[in-house]
């Protein structure tokens, strides 16, 4: 990933979108980048690190200056506030083209003048004869049908003007281009030269010859063709300057006709300048149909012509306005950040200055407001208003003679008329081009900095591939007029009618379709120019609405009506009658889809079945891309849900438990609250659990416990981890104050609960000392007892005088956090996933990927869960995800460019946190940074302590997780975007193990979870389950996962002289890290001889690990699990 | 590494294991498969003048790094060729006192998993100490006829004696609850019969449970009395009532304009450090 551009949020102002806000985010590239360029920041922080502002008494209380409180007041008028101000100044100040540079691309600006009109000219000959071109230039355009009446010469330019955004000093980096219109002399052209393509054939003529001529200037690095904002009736030239300011600058030749040579009468949207005799090669149908219309041909035409007449405008609103000026480029910014602006059909920067210039002059902006305020106002006004309903005009005549806007919006999706009102400026831009333009407004009015690719906006993305399908389908839908229109485009000219078809198709499960834009193709002078079917994929975006996405049933109008045949047609084969519970028969259509999974991929169904009916195009050229990652969350035995069935399940099954325990008689206190206390009850367990029923022959038997016990001649039986609820108590004055003795009374009400479950209602129960392992429909819940005040009783403290203070305690604290926070976070994570289907698999997804890793012992369950979490509840810039991919990979995006160096990650659950509750929690995040763990997360209920993240990550293993994410993002990217399928998707989940000091190898016998690994074995053990669940009377093995029971001793013994890196899911290897500080030779100490030995180093004695004798220890500890243990590095050898 | 272990094996046999001053190193491995092994290193146990400790001086044996898969009953074997052992008793850190030896229970106080251990080995007679001070390794750990568990054995079997008895429980947590309710009942007795009765200097103890009960002497409450009191004092004061206070509020105001833009500038130049700017 480039230099990411922050993610952008103001996390929690959802609905107050008005803030600026650019996370101060940093990666590890970042980093490097960094250093390699020169510093000159004298004042920059230390290590990055934001510290609260020092100012002394003098500087803070001295005498205002009037420039000072003038800059006050302006900013707190014009801006948001200060922070939003200087943030605007210094974009502003990145993408402005500096005046050094300006000298240079103006001295090369005259010398391409003087060049052009230098070019010498031609003798006439006819247009088809083109024998004259010279062999290294080819005609940039496709000459289909090549026939064309008419003579061609070439003269030198009339006139050689700069147009476009560079004169008027919106041009934003990085790529500066320069728009120069060649006015081509009125000699070469002919009366009716805007009938069937000939003046295009001239001006692609013209251009071929001004390439031959400047394509042999060595002042030139390059010269290429190109296409006029995609359009391939309208080729432009590429000039760029030779050696090193060949980046520079990109001057684009435009030829253009004598002003006024065509009549703009002529070229109205309603009238047809391209024959259909000519355009399809036969005569016309005799009965007298007229022509169709050609309004994209006409308004090409058009185009060319008011180039002049345009920027004349733009230069008279924008002329000395400032603000206006720096609004033009933030909006710029904002479209490219957004990849709106390129293309055919985008919408680019010319357009927003053309709004601009319309919002002056119906007095919604003014020239005296800042950028900020001009960005906003055209973010308002698009937000507002639909042009593809109400067009607008900046044509103030009112001559009756002009075409009124009815009939633009009769030829045109998107109505914008210039000044003339002949020009429709918005005449490729298509429907769905706008609404996205519209909803990116209305979504996120001021985030600039984040890049919205296509791949990480939309939920499902769906490429058609190969392109030249899409002209069967222009063929099929009968779009003859377009093509005669758009010269041939097939691209084009399908893109709206298959739009439409599937918006119509998807009805209530989209919000809103976006397609790709065919790229502007460059090309160099001596080939043909691409073909249709070379510039690339369509990609087309969906962006779902998980309301609609949990119906499998598309239903139609009744049977008797007539709307049931247009229904039919729609949907072909696929609709039949029904007859429903109300007793209506109707048409309707029902789609197979069992799972959740399965209903959120029903748009594939959709739009195969559609695309297939209607476009003929066969489901092999739809590349459907929305449940790629599917796979990494399913269970290793099914395939068609992704789990979410089976989490139900196992919710369902602990209401029912409390409901139980809530109704239990004979315990001396009635039972205040249960509450779950585990990720299954919050749906973020990566693979869910099942019902069990354990095959007594395969486990030892321990009947008067009514226990089942592992054996060691079998493999390792089913890993089955109990769920944790809490299960509080009312309160009571018989509690003891003491703490050991409120233990010892727990112990008894978990003794008294088992024995009650037991007698009243039948379940196989188990008590320890601290928990109750109940067993009920295959699943076991532990239920620990907890009482309210124990927190409180392990915090006191007794000063020497007698004072009773409370301080927090280990114990206190992880009492406090299991009992208090936990079930607080499970309860809102669960009405997470109610709000947001799609909560579950992201948060899995994300898990499994940071465990895949094997980091995944860094992070606590619930930390990760609440950074997915903020995912849904702060997605800004985009809509929250509806998908596990796109959520997956916004995650991978949140991890690696979030700062968690200067900013606390604010989850704002249930919405509770004020906008002035957040500055709080910032400030006060700033003052306490060095105390605070590296990775902070803030909730309502934890503001300041930040309780998942405590005991980690370290500082290292966040840093790689963030290397990791920054690496996997862009590969994923790929994959997902290729449209030729994605290869094996599961590449980012497999971790890199060069970087391992040793790699121990774990046997799979005694891995209980074997079959869940990233690449699921073909054939694993048996774990001693029979195929349907049923009642058991002996509580199964709970919670035995040798390679964990291995990790523990190894952390233990180990733990400071190297790291440990595993897989809980079914991970066969483990790696070590030595850890550097620990090789370190030390001084004897007897605190300090864990695991080392004496060494004699010259004349001292030293410490050093004793490797040889550790590396044996790790096939010892872990024997029978351990296959092998491989020594895979020397760095350790002192 | 192999080279390594060569040149090692070779000096061993030459000067003896290196091993700290006052330390004798013995090597320990887990069985004969074994190729290289860790030192336990041992001396005598000692104290400074003055400070206790109930391990008997002279008779008790201090062992260094003992291999986690080592135990109690391990090292009373392996150390009793050298004279009979009295008792063993690992421990994760060296601790000079002994700690208080009331039995754990094992409900409540499970085993933790344990790591390198330091040993105190208490021998009948002083001169067990001596001769493991010379003690010529390596010990081995698990023999045919001593095996000990590990990995996959080990674990089951801890896993097995997890699986509690809830009668031993029950039994367990009456007779604690027994000698629990006994002493307070008998600290409330006493705290009954000293209600009123003033000590030697004439002070009389009150408590909550007195006739008349005061607040509980706790952080908590002080603090409390204390922003009640400032609270009091806040309501009394006017504000903007003299043009000097006014003065001051709209300079406090600028000076907090002034401190957040300084704030802001810090994050700015921060930004373009990290190149935010740069929106391609």
């Amino acid at each position: 990933m480039g230099p990411a551009p922050a993610g952008a949020q103001d996390r929690g102002t959802a609905g107050e979108p008005e803030v600026i806000e650019v996370a101060l985010e940093g990666t590890a590239k970042e980093g490097k980048k960094e250093s390699s360029k020169k510093r000159t920041l004298a004042g920059s922080p230390v290590e990055g690190l934001l510290q609260p502002a020092k100012l002394s008494r003098a500087e803070l209380y001295k005498e205002p200056t009037s420039e000072e409180l003038n800059r006050l007041r302006e900013t707190e008028s014009l801006f948001h506030s200060s922070l939003l101000r200087l943030q605007v100044e210094e974009l502003l100040k990145e993408v402005r083209l500096p005046e050094k540079k300006k000298e240079r691309i103006d001295a090369f600006l005259r010398e391409v003048n003087q060049r052009v009109l230098k070019v010498p000219s031609t003798l006439k000959t006819e247009l088809t004869d083109q024998t004259w071109l010279p062999a290294g230039v080819r005609v940039p355009l496709h000459q289909v049908p090549y026939t064309v009446k008419g003579c061609f010469r070439f003269l030198p330019p009339a006139q050689v003007t700069v147009v476009g955004s560079y004169l008027l000093g919106t041009c934003i980096r990085p790529d500066i281009n320069v728009d120069m219109a060649v006015t081509m002399p009125r000699e070469i052209l002919q009366d009716k030269d805007g009938l069937n393509q000939r003046y295009f054939r001239k001006r692609a003529l013209y251009l071929a010859h001004l390439a031959h001529h400047l394509g042999q200037d060595p002042f030139f690095g390059s010269v290429r063709f190109s296409y006029t904002n995609g359009c391939h009736l309208k080729p432009s030239l590429l000039l760029r300057p030779r050696g090193k300011d060949e980046r520079l600058v990109t001057v684009r030749l435009h030829p253009c006709p004598p002003p006024d040579f065509f009549r703009p009468c002529r070229l109205l949207p309603s009238k047809n300048n391209v024959r259909s005799a000519w355009y399809r090669g036969q005569s016309p149908p005799g009965d007298g149909s007229p022509e169709p219309p050609t309004p994209h041909y006409n308004a090409w035409v058009l185009q060319d012509m008011t180039l002049e007449s345009h920027v004349q405008l733009l230069s008279t609103v924008l002329g000395s306005a400032l603000g206006l000026k720096d609004g033009v480029a933030l909006l710029k910014v904002w479209l490219r950040q957004r990849e709106l602006d390129k293309g055919l059909g985008g919408f680019s920067g010319f357009l927003v200055s053309m709004l601009v210039a319309f919002l002056v002059s119906t007095r919604k902006i003014h020239t005296t407001m800042s950028g900020y305020q001009v960005l906003r106002s055209v973010l308002q006004f698009l937000a507002t208003t639909d042009l593809t309903v109400n067009g607008i005009s900046l044509c103030l005549s009112s001559d009756p003679s002009l075409p009124a806007l009815a009939d633009f919006h009769q030829a045109f999706p998107v109505v914008f008329l210039d000044s003339s009102g002949c020009l429709n400026l918005c005449a490729d831009v298509t429907a769905s081009t706008y609404h996205q333009v519209q909803h990116e407004a209305r979504l996120s009015m001021l985030l600039l900095m984040t890049p919205k690719p296509m791949i990480r906006a939309f939920d499902h993305i769906l490429h058609l591939h190969p392109l030249s399908r899409l002209q069967a389908a222009c063929h099929r839908l009968k779009m003859w007029p377009e093509l005669q229109d758009l010269g041939g485009d097939y691209v084009s000219a399908a893109l709206g009618s298959l739009t439409t078809l599937l918006e119509q198709g998807l009805g209530s499960r989209l919000h809103l379709l976006a397609h790709s834009r065919p790229p502007v193709s460059e090309w160099d002078i001596s080939q043909d120019p691409p073909k249709h079917r070379d510039s690339g994929t369509l990609t087309l975006g969906l962006l779902l609405r998980p309301e609609g996405l949990t119906s499998v049933l598309e239903l139609g109008p009744e049977a008797n009506q007539p709307e049931a045949a247009d229904f039919r047609q729609f949907w072909g084969s696929r609709s039949e009658l029904r007859r429903f519970q109300d007793g209506a028969i109707r048409e309707a259509v029902v789609w197979e889809a069992a799972s959740m999974a399965q209903k959120r991929l029903i748009p594939h169904q959709v739009v195969t079945h559609l695309l297939a009916l209607h476009a003929n195009i066969p489901d092999t050229c739809v590349h459907y891309v929305g449940g790629l990652l599917d796979a990494l969350i399913q269970s290793p035995k099914e395939n068609s849900s992704t789990g979410e069935e089976a989490l139900a399940a196992a919710v369902r099954c602990y209401d029912d438990l409390s409901r139980l325990l809530w109704g239990l008689e004979g315990l001396p206190l009635t039972v205040s609250a249960v509450q779950g206390a585990h990720p299954v009850l919050r749906y973020t367990e990566v693979f869910p659990p099942t019902p069990v029923r354990p095959a007594y022959s395969f486990y030892e038997q321990l009947r008067e416990r009514a226990s089942l016990l592992p054996r060691p001649d079998k493999p390792c039986p089913a890993y089955v981890e109990p769920m944790t609820v809490v299960c509080h108590l009312e309160g009571s004055g018989q509690w003891p104050q003491d703490a050991e003795a409120i233990r010892r009374v727990r112990a008894a009400f978990q003794l008294r609960l088992a024995e009650l479950l037991t007698q009243q209602h039948g379940l196989q129960c188990r008590a320890t000392a601290t928990h109750t392992d109940v067993l009920k429909d295959g699943f076991v819940f532990r239920v620990r007892v907890a009482y309210q005040r124990e927190p409180q009783i392990l915090r006191e403290m007794r000063s020497p005088e007698g004072m009773i203070s409370l301080r927090d305690t280990p114990a206190s604290l992880r009492l406090d956090r299991d009992t208090r926070h936990l079930p607080l976070l499970t309860s809102a994570l669960h009405g997470l996933q109610q709000q947001h289907p799609a909560f579950s698999g992201v948060a899995r997804l994300a898990k499994r990927w940071v465990r895949a890793q094997l980091l995944g012992e860094g992070f606590t369950d619930e930390s990760l869960d609440l950074v997915v979490a903020a995912l849904f509840l702060h997605p800004e810039p985009f809509t929250p995800p509806s998908s596990p991919q796109v959520g997956f990979l916004r995650f991978l995006f949140l991890v690696s460019t979030f700062d968690w160096k200067n900013n606390p990650l604010i989850v704002n659950l249930n919405n509770e946190l004020t906008v002035e509750e957040q500055q709080e929690i910032r400030s006060g995040f700033l003052a306490a940074r060095t105390q605070l763990p590296v990775m902070v997360i803030v909730t309502p209920q934890d503001r300041k302590n930040s309780v998942w993240t405590q005991d980690g990550p370290s500082p290292q293993i966040l840093q790689q997780l963030v290397v990791l994410a920054a690496e996997a993002l862009p590969v994923l990217e790929k994959q997902l975007m290729d449209p030729r399928g994605p290869g094996d998707i599961r590449t980012v989940f497999r971790p890199p193990l060069d970087m391992y000091d040793v790699l121990i190898r774990l046997s799979p016998r005694h891995i209980p979870r074997h079959r869940q690994a990233v690449d699921s074995p073909a054939a694993s053990f048996c774990r001693g389950l029979l195929s349907e669940p049923g009642p058991s009377s002996l509580m199964p093995v709970l919670g035995y996962d040798p390679p964990q029971l291995y990790l523990a001793q190894l952390r233990e013994a180990f733990g400071d002289l190297a790291l440990f890196f595993y897989d809980q899911h079914g991970g066969e290897v483990i790696g070590v890290l030595w850890k550097p500080s620990s090789f370190q030779p030390q001084p004897f100490k007897a605190s300090n001889t864990k695991g080392r030995m004496v060494m004699s180093q010259g004349e001292e004695l030293v410490m050093v690990p004793n490797v040889e004798a550790i590396l044996e220890d790790l096939a010892i500890l872990g024997e029978g699990l351990v296959q092998a243990v491989e020594a895979r590095s020397e760095k350790w050898t002192v | 590494m192999v080279a390594r272990r060569r040149k090692r094996g070779a000096r061993d046999s030459e000067q003896g294991i290196p091993s700290p001053p006052g330390y004798s190193a013995i090597p320990i491995k887990f069985s004969e498969k074994q190729q290289a092994s860790h030192y336990l290193y041992v001396r005598e146990h000692r104290v400074r003048e003055g400070t206790k400790s109930s391990w008997p001086q002279k008779r008790t044996l201090f062992v260094l790094n003992v291999p986690p898969y080592c135990t109690e009953d391990c090292l009373s074997r392996l150390f009793s060729p050298c004279g009979s052992v009295q008792s063993v008793e690992l421990q994760e850190k060296p601790d000079l006192a002994d700690s208080p030896k009331e039995p754990k229970s094992k409900f409540f106080h499970p085993m933790p998993v344990p790591g390198f251990q330091v040993a105190y080995v208490v021998f009948q007679k002083p001169g067990g100490v001596s001769a493991a001070l010379v003690l010529k390794g390596p010990l081995l750990v698990s023999t045919e006829s001593h095996p000990v568990k590990s990995g996959i054995r080990k674990w089951i079997s801890s896993y097995a004696d997890s699986v509690p008895d809830p009668e031993a429980l029950r039994v367990e947590v009456d007779t604690f609850m027994e000698a629990y309710d006994k002493r307070i009942a008998e600290e409330e007795a006493q705290a009954k019969e000293e209600e009123g009765v003033p000590d030697e200097e004439g002070w009389v103890k009150v408590t909550r449970r007195g006739r008349r009960p005061v607040l509980p002497r706790t952080e908590a409450a002080s603090l409390r009395v204390l922003e009640k009191e400032r609270r009091k004092r806040a309501r009394k004061e006017l504000l903007n009532f003299y043009a000097w206070q006014h003065r001051e509020t709209k300079m406090e105001h600028l000076a907090q304009l002034r401190k957040k833009f300084e704030e802001d500038k810090q994050r700015i130049e921060l930004m373009r450090a990290q190149r935010k700017f740069r929106p391609y």
